[in-house]
């Protein structure tokens, strides 16, 4: 026998070679984008400053009149939107995996509802603004505890974990609105402002225990991948294979509740990033693996940040919140979904 | 096995049947000094909410051989299994693999030490034949640690072993019942651990497929000594493939043992139900039902 005849033909990369290399390659050209986006959200506005020196600035390069421009002013709003969607995209994607449910996400599912409440109830009470995200985080974990609560019959079956959901966000968003109603003039603009998503104004102390959280956040929902990809084959096989099935599920869901309200708490409620997010990644990425996870970060970084970019600079209107060019996005997106997910061959097989 | 082929010429059938037995019984000696895959159960009660499906047994199952659990539906035999595999907490006893207590281990000691193929397994969409099976090196894996070598040789091992390598860059949603199937316990086979448990690895096969997959099971247990217990509902491919066969009646074992001692029309009758004779199969010589013919009863009663 000839070496020749051995060797099997030069075979094409696997698939999962095939997978790893397109995920990169989005990778990096989601980072290409973000680096542009960023330059661009740092250098315009009513002084505007060449996208290069911006970028300089933010590390303290260049004229100091630009570094104070980009780092006091306009770094932590850019910042703040590139965190906030990084930590919705990868909660969306945990979210929407633990629920076995491409409809469920943070907005979905009460989480920012309770974020919502919890601001505008800190508004409220004339609390300084400083204390408005903590606040919002509180009232997203306050959600996802009674979510919790509503949702535990000794055990959690993932149907009724998003219908509660649903009826949670309901009440909660109900809630809001009775607080908007009864407030005093002058303040129910600003609490209309902050449901509705914003990064307008942020400051370095709301960004950097935010930031940090949720980039600690996304480290931790890497990390905890493998679990998610065997948690994905079902709860037998899942404790087959020596994961207890529950007490996984319960760490994924806290770990993406939280990143959704530290999210919500640095930018108000923002809806459409982190349905979508996980669903672009699929299209583009093909099924869930580490770097689909961290794509989901990126992606949805420059999807807030884009949209920031479009409210600041290319709408009409002066001062509209971010989460109402996303909310505008979103609706027909949920449509599209919708109708796929109608198609009677739609979803996975049993064997 | 000597029965599976009509024996021609005498002398070397002999001799290689002979050594084929030996070969066999020093597999399944080592297996058994290495003692790997005894489980039993120990006044084991299994239920769900309020009710008893599997009511105080005890049961011994052998290590290095093929156990299968039959019974009519609603006996117990899969949650059984379920018990065994630590998938339900027992109301009260314990399951034991060899000496030590299943739900005391450590989960990811178990799964290095005990497979599942369970009833109802659902893929996630489009994911690879491949990526499946690299699931199944989860409980070998720590936190942080990159993918080594010696997971990919298990993970090819796996994929030869059932005739799924061909097939690995296809996704799981897109094949058909019996490639599904084998993929199934390719990742069960990658977990690499002494006893595999199959919970009713046949339905929803057709024949060849299920044939196919009972083959995979003898040589598991033959090649790489494995200890495997299955769930089976075809009476007939117990007795063939099973050296050790456990029927359940009612959350209990009506009996348990080779499946020539055990299986007769008596305990058939008795539980499942049906009038029937055992006959040797023409093929192997192991037991097989054979239901009698309901009609011809009525019409010898109408008779008469």
């Amino acid at each position: 026998m000839t070496p020749l005849a051995v060797t099997p033909a030069p075979a094409a990369p696997r698939a999962l070679a095939r997978q790893r290399r397109r995920t990169a390659l989005l990778s990096a050209a989601a980072v290409a984008l973000l680096v542009v986006l960023t330059a661009v959200g740092l250098g315009t506005g009513e002084v505007s400053v060449p996208p290069v020196d911006a970028l300089r600035g933010l590390v303290g390069l260049g004229d100091p009149g630009t570094v104070m421009l980009v780092q006091e002013l306009r770094a932590p709003r850019v910042l703040s939107a590139l965190a906030a969607g990084a930590g919705l995209g990868v909660a969306g994607a945990v979210l929407q995996r633990v629920a076995r449910n491409p409809l469920a996400s943070p907005d979905v599912v009460g989480v920012t509802g309770g974020a919502s409440l919890g601001a505008v109830a800190a508004i409220a009470t004339g609390a300084s603004a400083a204390l408005t995200p903590l606040a919002a985080l509180l009232g997203g974990l306050l959600a996802a505890v009674l979510l919790g609560l509503l949702a535990w019959r000794g055990g959690f079956t993932v149907s009724r974990l998003v219908l509660v959901g649903i009826a949670v966000q309901s009440g909660l968003a109900a809630a809001v609105n009775l607080f908007i109603v009864r407030f005093p003039r002058e303040l129910a603009s600003t609490a209309l402002q902050w449901t509705t998503g914003s990064v307008y104004g942020r400051t370095w102390t709301e960004f950097g225990a935010g930031g940090a959280a949720i980039l600690a956040g996304i480290a931790l929902a890497l990390a905890c991948n493998r679990r998610l990809a065997v948690l994905d084959l079902g709860d037998d096989t899942a404790g087959a294979l020596g994961l207890a099935p529950r007490a996984a599920r319960l760490h994924l869901l806290f770990l993406a509740v939280v990143l959704a309200s530290v999210a919500a708490a640095l930018t108000g409620p923002i809806g459409f990033v982190a349905l979508a997010v996980p669903h672009v990644v699929r299209f583009l990425a093909g099924p869930p693996t580490l770097g689909t996870l961290a794509l989901s970060g990126l992606t949805g970084a420059a999807l807030l940040l884009g949209a920031d970019l479009i409210v600041l600079h290319l709408l009409p209107v002066q001062g509209l919140p971010v989460g109402v060019v996303t909310a505008t996005l979103g609706a027909p997106w949920l449509l599209v979904l919708m109708l796929r997910q109608m198609k009677p061959n739609a979803g996975s097989t049993t064997r | 096995m000597s029965a599976t082929k009509p024996s021609t010429s005498t002398s070397t059938s002999t001799s290689t049947n002979a050594s084929a037995t030996t070969s066999a019984d020093a597999a399944v000696s080592t297996a058994d000094t290495a003692s790997t895959g005894r489980l039993a159960a120990h006044g084991l009660t299994l239920g769900y909410g309020g009710t008893v499906v599997v009511d105080g047994i005890d049961l011994a199952l052998p290590g290095g051989a093929v156990t299968a659990v039959v019974g009519p539906n609603a006996c117990g035999k899969s949650t059984l299994l379920r018990g065994m595999a630590r998938l339900l907490s027992p109301t009260a006893g314990t399951v034991t693999l060899d000496g030590s207590d299943v739900h005391r281990m450590p989960a990811r000691a178990l799964a290095r030490r005990m497979g599942l193929l369970p009833q109802q397994a659902v893929a996630p969409e489009g994911i690879t034949v491949e990526a499946l099976v690299r699931l199944g090196r989860y409980p070998h894996q720590r936190m942080l640690t990159p993918w080594s070598k010696a997971d990919q040789a298990a993970v090819e091992e796996a994929l030869a072993r059932t005739g799924t390598t061909a097939l690995r860059d296809r996704a799981v949603d897109e094949l058909s019942g019996g490639q599904r199937q084998r993929a199934w316990i390719a990742l069960a086979l990658a977990q690499d651990t002494p006893l595999l448990l199959l919970d009713e690895p046949t339905t929803f096969l057709d024949l060849r497929h299920q044939l196919d997959v009972l083959d995979l099971v003898e040589e598991l247990n033959a090649e790489a000594g494995r200890t495997v217990v299955m769930v089976l509902h075809d009476l007939g491919q117990a007795a063939r493939y099973a050296d050790h066969l456990v029927v359940m009646c009612d959350g209990r074992p009506a009996a348990a043992g080779p499946p020539a001692d055990v299986l007769t029309a008596e305990l058939v009758e008795e539980v499942f139900r049906v009038e029937c004779r055992v006959v040797p199969d023409p093929e192997t010589g192991t037991p097989l039902v054979v239901p009698r013919a309901r009609s011809a009863k009525r019409a010898a009663r109408a008779a008469s």
